[in-house]
């Protein structure tokens, strides 16, 4: 070879041959090794990246569950709406699409703009980023129609909760809305643009109310375009319940108190299942679901008559003579008091240089236990107050579970105050005297209670001493939370008395006497400040924020059926005439059968002819089955 | 002399066409699956491996063509080619027609032709007549020469744009010189110097250059543009793993996530569904291939014959080091095609005719010189 080369004088380079050979190799180590590096080491990562590229996952939404009055009659449904999203991945023009919406819906661009950016991080490639919650249908026309010159765009369908009385349960059943952030990160299955519970039975009853969401896995391309589809899991609709509220109960509540602010409450003393739960004023559930604006969540938010507020769990009363009926069931188990006894009311108490007043300037005269609940006598039970003293009037209330949450299935419950020595030293660093166990005796004072709590304690009172859980939800098994010991004897001592308070020609509930029914009651004035002289004088006409709150909690009973009934509105000045009215309404409707379903708010839904489900579940409530009326009339 | 000798048939270097039977086969079979796109049930294949195989017929006429006559005689067209493809490329900003916003074809009726295709063949063939004559390595004022003679056609084509072309022209000659050898203390220098000027070439970028380095350098700056390329490659490569998908099962490529998968990035469609296994099939053929043309030139006749194999391996090289190496992510996106595996017509015909070349060098080394 070389020979041949050096007849021409000239041969190739040697180096540079060398330097090809080299050249081949290299190339071939350093694609050997990058090939080994992506294929093999780094395969099982680029495999999942190209799962992501070709698999996009999609929720299938369920629809949530139903919720119905014991009787059947529907309360919460859902309804389809439409929604504008924007698929930003299909849109070539973000701003002019944006600005474009905005004329079409009005809605200022701004904040459109807002809603964009502040949803674009949350929102998965290909996936609709909500920009108008709510379409209506020419929206809807006009959007379909410009479809073909913004690309983007999309009407998505989605269902919306319809609280078919929107005023009247706004307080038990609360509201769904969107999930914010937060709520998205606690629970990885919900999504931007999925409805909560926030509120009352809607969020203590989510996860049975939601569902499960369905998973649709789907094959794209490049272009997004869906080759094949594969349902990974169905949706699972959520729970229908029944809840123990009875519509027309709760509707009549709303009317007797309207203009007015305060709450009922009926309970089967029984079970704990409440029929009723009403607080005056309400607010409409459907204003959130549609998302509030700002200036309608201000009115809400500041207005005087606190309106979100759900006054039977969350407003804290002084209880006034309502209190009585746990001071008589302490002394009576304590043995402290004896029916016979009698005590003097001159209309005044003097301890130390203080003088405790009775609410009749003239006195009782001479007062027994019954009389003293029936004429409600102060000074009676200051003496009470004096004998058993704050420990054992607090240790009492305890276990009757005031002050402490009634665990009923709403958010927010207050628990109320019952207070004792060691509270008031770490409060406020001071001694309880004597003269607060005087206050106490007759609920003023430091004592707050909800008018839940109060319709439990009443119901304890009348059915042995079982302070149970009140029961939101229909046929639940009686949940017993504690005792309050009491004889049979002493109970029956108490019950008399209150019946006696209604039915006494001097009793203080005669308002509530209803004829066929056995009623017993206790009426409360719960004085909001410490009366001055000057108001005193000015009587009925006292400005309406200084008026005393009334209340009045009782029960009634026929043919084996009990309910306990409380009632309290906010300064409504005496008990009987504030509170009356409305234990009176109620115990008709109970017990008369006064009673008529409301007008509803939204239409839709059609009224269910019969409830399949409603015998069987009938069947386990206990003792005293609460027949519907059109059954009860047919026997 | 007769244009073919029964010995010069005999002393046809058969391993080097089998290497190449073997690589164009590959390359149609990968063709075949990276023209299919599935839309909904199967899938449907666009025809390009069938006009891959129509060019290939074609290129393997151009192939003989260029065997029939004495390698030899290219000495003397060298520099009237050069001068022909520098007016063809000055003609092609008045006369040339856009596609793809860049102005590289010559409308001939017929057929439309690119002046830079030739340019590769231009420069080749006058480097290896400069080169070939050098008694010495070069010092600088011959290498200043001979690189400047590829610089007028080159910035030509990077004007068009055409970059890629443009690089493979210059890195073709740079190639040959190093080839030949340069004097030691000026490779000293340049080593330094190079990597101190090459920024300064930055500026001289067109912006979607300057995107394409950019999103090679960080693919995740910007997964849905520069570096979507980048990185959709590297996902089908690496999906492929050790044994790939399957053929035409690659999800990558038929859902048409790959952009650009029958031409540039046609070998990464081969990645995904043939793996590192098929990867290593390829990259070893390729290695082969090189490496028959390096023998060639180690084994020629003539100084000019060695050149000419020798451009031939650089022209070869370069194509498969960039285009492997930015399908696997080693290089920013630059259009140049993958040999044999990519599909292009007149590409196709420039290699087979090229590789005529190399087999013409190859089947002469026995020959005596005649007069």
């Amino acid at each position: 070879m070389k020979s041949l080369h050096n007849a021409y004088g000239q041969e190739p380079p040697r180096l540079g041959v060398s330097l090809l050979q080299c050249l081949i190799f290299g190339l071939f180590c350093l694609f050997a090794v990058r090939l080994w590096y992506l294929q093999i080491h780094l395969g099982p990562v680029f495999t999942e990246k190209s799962r992501n590229n070709q698999l996009r996952t999609e929720y299938l939404f369920a629809p949530r569950g139903f919720l119905r009055d014991r009787n059947g009659e529907l309360l919460a449904v859902n309804e389809p709406a439409f929604v504008l999203g924007l698929v930003r991945e299909d849109c070539d023009d973000i701003p002019a699409t944006l600005s474009k919406v905005s004329e079409w819906t009005g809605i200022p661009a701004e904040r459109l703009k807002d809603v964009y950016t502040r949803n674009k991080p949350k929102v998965k490639p290909f996936e609709p980023l909500i920009l108008v919650p709510d379409l209506d249908f020419p929206l809807i026309a006009k959007v379909e129609g410009a479809s073909v010159r913004w690309p983007g765009l999309d009407i998505l369908s989605r269902t919306r909760r319809k609280y078919i009385y929107g005023h009247l349960l706004s307080h038990v059943l609360g509201f769904v809305a969107e999930a914010n952030e937060s709520e998205m990160q606690a629970d990885p299955s919900l999504s931007l643009g999925d409805f909560v519970g926030k509120q009352g039975l809607e969020n203590r009853l989510d996860d049975r109310l939601r569902g499960a969401k369905g998973r649709r896995l789907i094959e794209v391309d490049v272009t997004g375009r869906r080759l094949s589809e594969e349902l990974q899991r169905q949706p699972r609709a959520g729970e229908e319940i029944f809840l123990s509220l009875d519509l027309s109960l709760q509707q009549l509540g709303h009317r007797v108190l309207e203009g007015k602010a305060g709450a009922v409450v009926v309970l089967d003393p029984d079970t704990g299942e409440i029929h009723a739960l009403v607080s005056e004023p309400s607010y409409d559930s459907n204003a959130f679901t549609a998302g509030l604006s700002s200036a309608q969540w201000a009115e809400l938010r500041d207005n005087p008559m606190h309106p979100l507020q759900n006054r039977a769990t969350q407003g804290v009363y002084p209880p006034g003579s309502v209190f009585k009926l746990l001071m008589a069931a302490a002394a009576l188990h304590e043995g402290m008091v004896d029916p016979k006894e009698t005590v003097q009311c001159t209309g005044e108490l003097a301890l130390g240089n203080h003088v405790f007043h009775c609410w009749k300037r003239g006195g009782h005269g001479t007062v027994n236990f019954q009389r003293a609940l029936v004429e409600s006598c102060d000074t009676y039970f200051y003496k009470l107050g004096l004998k058993l003293g704050v420990d054992r009037i607090s240790s009492y209330a305890k276990l009757a579970g005031l002050g402490d949450l009634t665990g009923i299935d709403l958010p927010h419950e207050k628990p109320g105050l019952v207070p004792t020595r060691e509270w008031k030293m770490k409060r406020y660093g001071v001694r309880w005297t004597k003269g607060e166990d005087l206050n106490l005796a007759i609920g003023q004072g430091y004592t707050g209670l909800t008018p839940l709590q109060v319709a439990r304690l009443v119901a304890a009172l009348i059915n042995g001493g079982k302070v149970l859980k009140p029961q939101l939800i229909r046929g639940m098994q009686p949940e017993v939370q504690g005792t309050l010991p009491l004889t049979p004897d002493q109970a029956a001592v108490l019950k008399r008395a209150m019946i006696a308070t209604v039915e006494d020609p001097r009793g203080t509930c005669r308002r509530v006497l209803t004829p066929g029914v056995v009623v017993g009651a206790k009426t409360g004035s719960a004085q909001v400040v410490r009366l001055t002289d000057e108001l005193k004088r000015m009587g009925d006409s006292v400005p309406y924020k200084y008026r005393d709150h009334a209340w009045m909690a009782g029960f009634g009973e026929r043919d084996g059926r009990r309910f306990v009934v409380v009632a309290m509105v906010e300064h409504g000045m005496h008990g009987a005439s504030g509170a009356g009215p409305v234990v009176k309404a109620m115990l008709d409707a109970l017990f008369l059968g006064k009673r008529e379903l409301p007008p509803r708010d939204v239409d839709g839904a059609e009224r269910p002819a019969e409830t399949a489900k409603r015998l069987t579940l009938d069947a386990v409530e206990p003792k005293f089955p609460d027949l519907p009326q059109e059954l009860e009339g047919a026997q | 002399m007769s244009p073919i000798d029964r010995r010069m048939l005999y002393h046809v270097n058969w391993p080097l066409v089998g290497i190449l039977g073997a690589l164009f086969f590959i390359g149609v079979l990968n063709l075949y699956s990276a023209s299919g796109v599935r839309l909904g049930e199967g899938v449907s294949v666009e025809p390009y491996y069938q006009k891959q195989v129509i060019w290939g017929t074609i290129g393997l006429f151009g192939m003989m063509a260029f065997m029939t006559f004495d390698y030899r005689r290219l000495s003397s067209v060298a520099w009237p080619l050069y001068a022909v493809t520098l007016l063809l490329l000055l003609a092609v900003p008045f006369l040339g027609k856009t596609i793809y916003g860049a102005r590289r074809w010559l409308d001939f009726g017929l057929f439309s032709f690119q002046p830079s295709e030739l340019a590769k063949f231009a420069v080749l063939l006058l480097g290896a007549r400069i080169l070939s004559a050098e008694p010495e390595r070069l010092d600088l004022k011959r290498l200043s020469y001979i690189l400047g003679l590829g610089l007028v056609p080159t910035l030509m084509i990077i004007k068009q744009p055409d970059l890629g072309t443009g690089m493979l022209v210059l890195l073709l000659l740079g190639g040959l010189v190093l080839y030949r050898g340069i004097r030691p203390w000026l490779f000293r220098t340049l080593c330094v110097l190079l990597p101190l000027v090459t920024p300064l070439a930055w500026f001289g970028l067109k912006d979607y250059q300057k995107r394409r380095i950019l999103a090679f350098l960080d693919p995740a700056t910007d997964p849905l543009g520069s570096g979507y390329h980048i990185l959709q490659s590297e996902i089908a490569v690496g999906s492929g793993r050790i044994f790939g998908k399957g053929f035409l099962a690659g999800t990558q490529s038929q859902l048409r996530f790959l952009p650009e998968k029958h031409t540039d990035f046609a070998v990464a469609v081969l990645g995904e569904e043939w793996g590192f296994f098929g990867m290593m099939i390829l990259l070893s053929l390729f290695c082969a291939f090189l490496y028959q043309i390096a023998m060639v030139a180690r084994d020629a006749k003539d100084p000019f014959g060695s050149y000419l194999a020798a451009g031939v391996f650089f022209y070869f090289f370069w194509q498969v080091l960039i285009n492997m190496g930015m399908v696997m992510g080693l290089m920013p996106v630059v259009g140049v095609p993958l040999p044999f595996i990519s599909y292009g017509g007149s590409a196709t015909l420039v290699n087979f005719s090229l590789l005529g070349l190399v087999l013409n060098v190859s089947m002469r080394r026995y020959l005596f010189k005649q007069t």
